[in-house]
């Protein structure tokens, strides 16, 4: 059985990519530095010398480890059990995000009605997400919607399900959300941009599955 | 006496959320499922919790130095992250903004269990904190860092981590941590020496 030393000679010798004396008179206080300032301004002195670029190669190299053994790690962690999720949901719960206020037209010149943001998102992303292949990411209206029959821009970020064809998945996106918001708001709406941000492949494989 | 009314401030939480599934809304990835949440949707921001509450216990954990209050930290986080949402300029960016967030809570802690003489004695030997044989229980001992990341001296293990996974500059460390620049400089250099010279013992 091979037990690794915990604590190594000082001097691990030439195959120590982090010797001092390699270092052609910098340090190694200076060469994190200088990775850190991700090699910027360049000091040719440092990059020009073998021992400095083995040394650099080590902490970059250090950097991708570290990644990957955190994830490796977090992959370990059992899934969080359901009751702490949901504490946490309930404690974000009276916290709903409502944005700004969209007036709704009333006869009576006394009222004042209006329909937060929010709601205009949620009609947005329950639009799209009623098309199969199509989960409805972030929402933006643009343009002044406090004030009644301002033209409004709206830009909508979209996953959609890999083999679907992308121009028409977008177009159906703005069809659906058009026809909602045209229904259900007052807006006065000038575009809306479809952007399409994931193609997810799950879906598609559940598909699969579920014909075999 | 106008009549007022506000859609939405009582709405019921299908408005905000409409009928996708939180399995289905799982496929997305990272820019639409938290460009969602930051729009208000709780089922988006449930996938984020399940999505990476794993990476950031095992990250307030290296930081803490002990599993005690890890599971309270990634709560307040995940708190925290769903009122600060609103302002994730880049949704693309979510994991490195959530960990900045249980990075600023780790160190909250740090700080409250009146940790600063620690963190002023740099280079105090690990052997001496009441913490290692608590992360060799708790830290899964199969890779050569994370061995290496448990004989680390605390005040290098946090600035290491601080720079290398919540990618903090130096001033934002040195200000969290109540430490000057150029001692956390040092610190994250000794950090990576450290970590190379055990990892090379191990080969």
């Amino acid at each position: 059985m091979r037990t690794p030393t915990p604590h190594p000679a000082p001097d691990a010798g030439a195959t120590d990519a982090l010797n001092p004396e390699n270092l052609d008179g910098h340090t190694i206080e200076e060469l994190s530095a200088y990775f850190d300032a991700e090699r910027t301004p360049t000091n040719f002195s440092i990059e020009s010398s073998p021992g400095c670029q083995i040394a650099l190669n080590a902490l970059g190299r250090l950097r991708e480890l570290t990644e990957r053994d955190l994830e490796t790690q977090a992959a370990a962690e059992p899934a969080p059990p359901d009751g702490w999720v949901q504490s946490i949901m309930d404690r974000i719960a009276l916290e709903a995000q409502a944005g700004r206020g969209i007036p709704i037209s009333h006869p009576l010149p006394t009222a004042h009605l209006a329909m937060s943001e929010g709601v205009v998102r949620g009609l947005i992303r329950a639009a799209g997400d009623s098309i199969p292949e199509i989960i409805v990411g972030r929402c933006v209206l643009d343009g002044d919607v406090t004030t009644a029959g301002q033209p409004i821009t709206i830009t909508v970020d979209i996953s959609v399900a890999w083999g679907e064809n992308l121009l028409q998945a977008a177009e159906r996106a703005r069809n659906v959300i058009h026809r909602q918001l045209l229904k259900h708001t007052e807006l006065n709406i000038s575009a809306i941009h479809i952007t399409v941000q994931d193609v997810r492949f799950a879906r598609l494989q559940r598909a699969e599955v579920d014909q075999s | 006496m106008g009549l007022s009314a506000r859609l939405g401030a009582r709405a019921h939480p299908d408005v905000y959320t409409g009928t996708v599934t939180i399995s289905t809304l799982a496929e997305a990835d990272d820019r639409v499922v938290a460009g969602r949440a930051a729009d208000g949707d709780p089922k988006a921001f449930e996938v984020l919790v399940r999505r990476y509450s794993g990476l950031m216990r095992v990250y307030a954990r290296s930081i803490l130095g002990s599993n005690d209050e890890v599971e309270d930290v990634v709560q307040e986080s995940f708190v925290t992250a769903w009122k600060q949402l609103e302002s994730l300029k880049d949704p693309g960016a979510i994991k490195s903004w959530l960990m900045r967030i249980v990075s600023r809570r780790s160190i909250d802690r740090l700080r409250r269990r009146r940790e600063h003489d620690d963190i002023d004695e740099h280079d105090r030997p690990t052997r001496e904190d009441t913490s290692p044989p608590r992360i060799a229980e708790t830290r899964a001992l199969t890779s050569a860092l994370g061995t290496a990341l448990a004989t680390l001296p605390p005040a290098q293990r946090r600035c290491w981590l601080l720079r290398e996974v919540a990618e903090y500059s130096y001033r934002e460390i040195a200000l969290d941590l109540e430490i000057p620049e150029t001692t956390v400089r040092g610190l994250i250099s000794r950090a990576r020496t450290n970590i190379v010279r055990e990892m090379q013992a191990w080969r």
